[in-house]
């Protein structure tokens, strides 16, 4: 079976098949890890929000929201690219599944720009705890709070996106070059897994950052 | 190629579709979070988030077509973080207020 595929086969798996399931399995037990490292930071949210919820929601609303939504789409959009990457290699089709890892990359990098930019504008609105902070009124600490989380939570994300994009550039390289084929794409499979999991993060990161409070 | 067994497909559509529901919903929260909705503004736009999260798991994961114990472990963390979340929540919502006595 192993040598019809083509693909290399470790000697403690029995077939290319569990060889697989197994290195899925295994990202997946890394992808907990990383939902729970997320879910501290959003516990954390939930709390500060519970006790002060006029406050973040005065925060929330100087946030970019427009910004925030084209990032999210672009999360989105780069996900299914991905998706698709994956079912071109599996299709044979390595030129396309290399073009359209580019584009997940750029779009990608593009997410990381444009988060430059909603950074810039909050520091020269002085909403950087620690940095340079001047808000005043009742809802400054809260505030503080929030931009506090914010950048944490915002900044270990968007080092994820670094990651991410680093790999699928390098990874468009390798497809390129005909590293991987129909019966071997195992790391192109793990990696978008992980660009999907940092889909979803910012997925609960775009409500409980940019929309609360806008009604208000 | 796409007979065997390891490299089942998706069809094109279904990625596309995909796309277009998570891009609809994402119109939909955005949109939602204008109007004046009270509590309701959080539950709809964490609804929408998790049927999002939905989507990208059981079409772009592929979690559907995973094994049992794949899938079991990919809803482990998740249930972890409803856990840790629903405890965090419960210390705070149930604690009674006591004035400092100074």
């Amino acid at each position: 079976m192993n040598t019809a595929s083509g693909a290399h086969l470790e000697e403690q798996f029995s077939d290319p098949t569990q060889q697989r399931e197994a290195a899925t399995l295994g990202m997946w037990v890394f992808l907990s890890t990383e939902i729970l490292f997320f879910g501290v930071l959003f516990a954390a949210y939930v709390f500060c929000r519970v006790l002060y919820p006029d406050g973040f929601a005065v925060a929330s609303r100087r946030t970019d929201m427009l910004l925030g939504t084209v990032e999210t789409a672009v999360l989105l959009t780069s996900s299914s690219l991905v998706a698709l990457a994956v079912r071109s290699i599996k299709l044979d089709q390595r030129r396309w599944a290399a073009v359209l890892l580019f584009a997940t990359g750029l779009l990608g990098t593009s997410f990381l720009v444009m988060h430059g930019f909603e950074y810039h504008d909050e520091y020269t609105e002085h909403l950087v705890p620690g940095l340079d902070f001047d808000q005043t009124g009742p809802y400054a600490r809260a505030m503080e709070l929030f931009f506090c989380l914010y950048y944490f939570i915002t900044g270990f994300h968007s080092l994820h996106v670094l990651v991410g994009v680093t790999l699928l550039f390098v990874l468009t390289a390798r497809v390129a070059r005909g590293a991987f084929g129909p019966s071997h794409f195992t790391t192109l499979e793990l990696t978008a897994l992980y660009w999907h999991l940092v889909d979803i993060v910012w997925i609960f990161v775009y409500p409980v950052v940019y929309l609360v409070g806008r009604s208000g | 190629m796409s007979s065997r067994a390891h490299t089942h497909t998706t069809p094109l559509s279904h990625f596309i579709w995909v796309l277009v529901a998570l891009l609809t919903l994402l119109a939909l929260s955005a949109g939602s979070a204008l109007i004046k909705l009270g509590t309701f503004n959080t539950v709809i736009n964490i609804g929408i988030s998790v049927m999002k999260t939905l989507l990208v798991m059981t079409v772009f994961m592929h979690e559907t077509e995973a094994r049992t114990l794949t899938r079991l472990v990919s809803a482990l963390g998740f249930i972890w973080l409803t856990m840790l979340l629903s405890l965090a929540l419960f210390d705070v919502v149930t604690r009674a207020p006591v004035p400092a006595p100074w």
